[in-house]
């Protein structure tokens, strides 16, 4: 009880720091209209047919790019003011940092999903299955962003208590996060078909997501500040370099 | 003896593998509706097999990396992670030589063909976080491990859950009698292959640390 009311106390802080400029919905916001505008200049042009086939990719992949953006601004916000240190030297339990920073980027990517599904339901005519069964599509997103961040917030906060190199999240993420992705592919595509199929699809993207979210949440710890140090014959080696032989 | 057991692993592979190679092509018959291009599949399910043993082994390692601080299991996950894009890289360039011959086309978009690609992916990924992430990327690199090797079922399973065309899991215990004779020793040469490399890369792996090791012990002593 008291890890939540933690993790609820670091929403409500990054979620009023939000409010102040609205930085991160609105510059995710504002590349879900571009990857919207360039699919729709890319795509409208083909068959209705091959519509149902590319909307799938189309929803997921513009998910992933925008998730990892987010991502990476949240984690940025606190490196930039040196914050996540002393968060983590805080008396506050590792694990709702985590539940703090997945709800935060959920958030987001769930607001950026507000936009992406309506428009792709007026740029395509095949989206029309999404407003068809509004409810399936709704879970069928909330379900997608929860296995992305749950995984993302991970990767996203390893990277962030390192030094720099950022953009080691998209070769990291983008492979890990596919099967997951796979999984929404293959539902978004039944949902569009309006295959009863649908229903045994979300409840095996259910099982990944709480499969994911358990695994990134007993990891977090680890990867954010490692284990136990052990005594220091052992520790404090693997940072040391010997340097090339000339 | 037992330092001597990679390389034992070696020499018992090298005349298996030689004849592995000539029972199949010159000793089995060639299957009825996929002629000469079905003997890939005595390469290509082993190293199938074996890239996914070498994402556990790989996850395990990194596990137990990330929970006691242990230098040698990192070595076993690097070790098992590169042996496994190996295998990997044999699998993915088999299997769409075996698919042009039978499915007329190379890639089918497959769900066995693309979680095994990710899969291969995400160990390209590991290697790459290994030698060119930051300074904290070794406990990184161990969850992505980690997330590889949940990824092992996944794999193992798409061909039940996605209805695919790949065939299924069962299609070894259903071959003729004189083809499976010709696939355990090739699955045997191949596991004999890899052990040998796997325990000297290991091997390597950890005398590189001990002088690294060395060197440090060195310079603080002179310091």
């Amino acid at each position: 009880m008291r890890r939540l009311r933690q993790a609820y106390l670091l929403l409500r802080s990054d979620l009023r720091q939000e409010l102040r400029d609205f930085e991160l919905v609105l510059t995710a916001g504002f590349f879900t209209v571009v990857l919207l505008a360039m699919f729709y200049l890319s795509f409208a042009a083909l068959q209705a047919k091959a519509h149902v086939a590319a909307l799938p990719g189309l929803l997921w992949l513009t998910v992933a790019f925008v998730g990892v953006l987010t991502l990476t601004r949240v984690f940025d916000r606190e490196r930039e003011a040196d914050t996540l240190r002393a968060l983590l030297a805080a008396p506050v339990d590792r694990l709702a940092i985590y539940l703090a920073k997945a709800g935060m980027t959920l958030v987001v990517l769930l607001l950026c999903s507000a936009v992406l599904v309506p428009g792709l339901w007026l740029m395509f005519p095949a989206g029309a299955g999404f407003a068809a069964q509004p409810w399936a599509t709704a879970a069928l997103v909330v379900l997608g962003c929860v296995g992305y961040v749950a995984v993302g917030t991970l990767f996203a906060a390893g990277l962030a208590t390192g030094s720099g190199k950022n953009t080691l999240l998209f070769v990291i993420l983008y492979p890990v996060t596919t099967p997951l992705l796979m999984y929404a592919l293959v539902t978004t595509r039944a949902l569009l078909d309006g295959d009863p199929a649908v229903v045994d699809y979300l409840g095996q993207m259910v099982a990944l997501d709480v499969i994911l979210f358990t695994l990134a949440a007993l990891l977090f710890e680890s990867v954010l500040v490692g284990a136990a140090a052990k005594p220091p014959t052992h520790a404090a080696r693997s940072d040391r370099r010997a340097p090339p032989v000339a | 003896m037992r330092r001597l057991l990679p390389e034992l692993c070696l020499i018992a592979a090298m005349p298996l593998l030689v004849y592995s190679v000539q029972r199949v092509f010159l000793h089995t018959p060639n299957e009825r509706t996929m002629g000469t291009a079905f003997k890939i599949f005595f390469f290509h399910v082993p190293m199938g097999w074996l890239i996914m043993i070498m994402a556990v082994i790989c996850g395990i390692a990194a596990g137990v990396q990330l929970r006691r601080r242990s230098r040698r299991a990192g070595c076993v996950a690097l070790a098992a992670s590169e042996l496994g894009f190996v295998t990997g890289l044999g699998v993915l360039l088999t299997g769409p030589i075996w698919g042009h011959a039978t499915w007329g086309t190379p890639w089918t978009g497959d769900a066995r063909q693309v979680s095994t690609a990710l899969l291969w992916l995400i160990l390209v990924a590991y290697l790459l976080l290994r030698h060119y992430g930051p300074r904290t990327s070794e406990r990184l690199a161990s969850a992505l491990a980690i997330f590889g090797a949940v990824n092992v079922p996944i794999i193992y399973y798409a061909v039940k859950v996605w209805k695919t065309m790949h065939p299924s899991n069962e299609v070894v215990g259903k071959l003729p009698p004189e083809m499976r004779a010709s696939f355990w020793p090739c699955l045997l040469a191949l596991v004999l292959v890899a052990l040998g490399l796997f325990a000297v890369r290991i091997r390597q792996l950890y005398l590189a640390d001990e002088l690294d090791e060395a060197w440090v012990r060195s310079q603080d002593r002179a310091a």
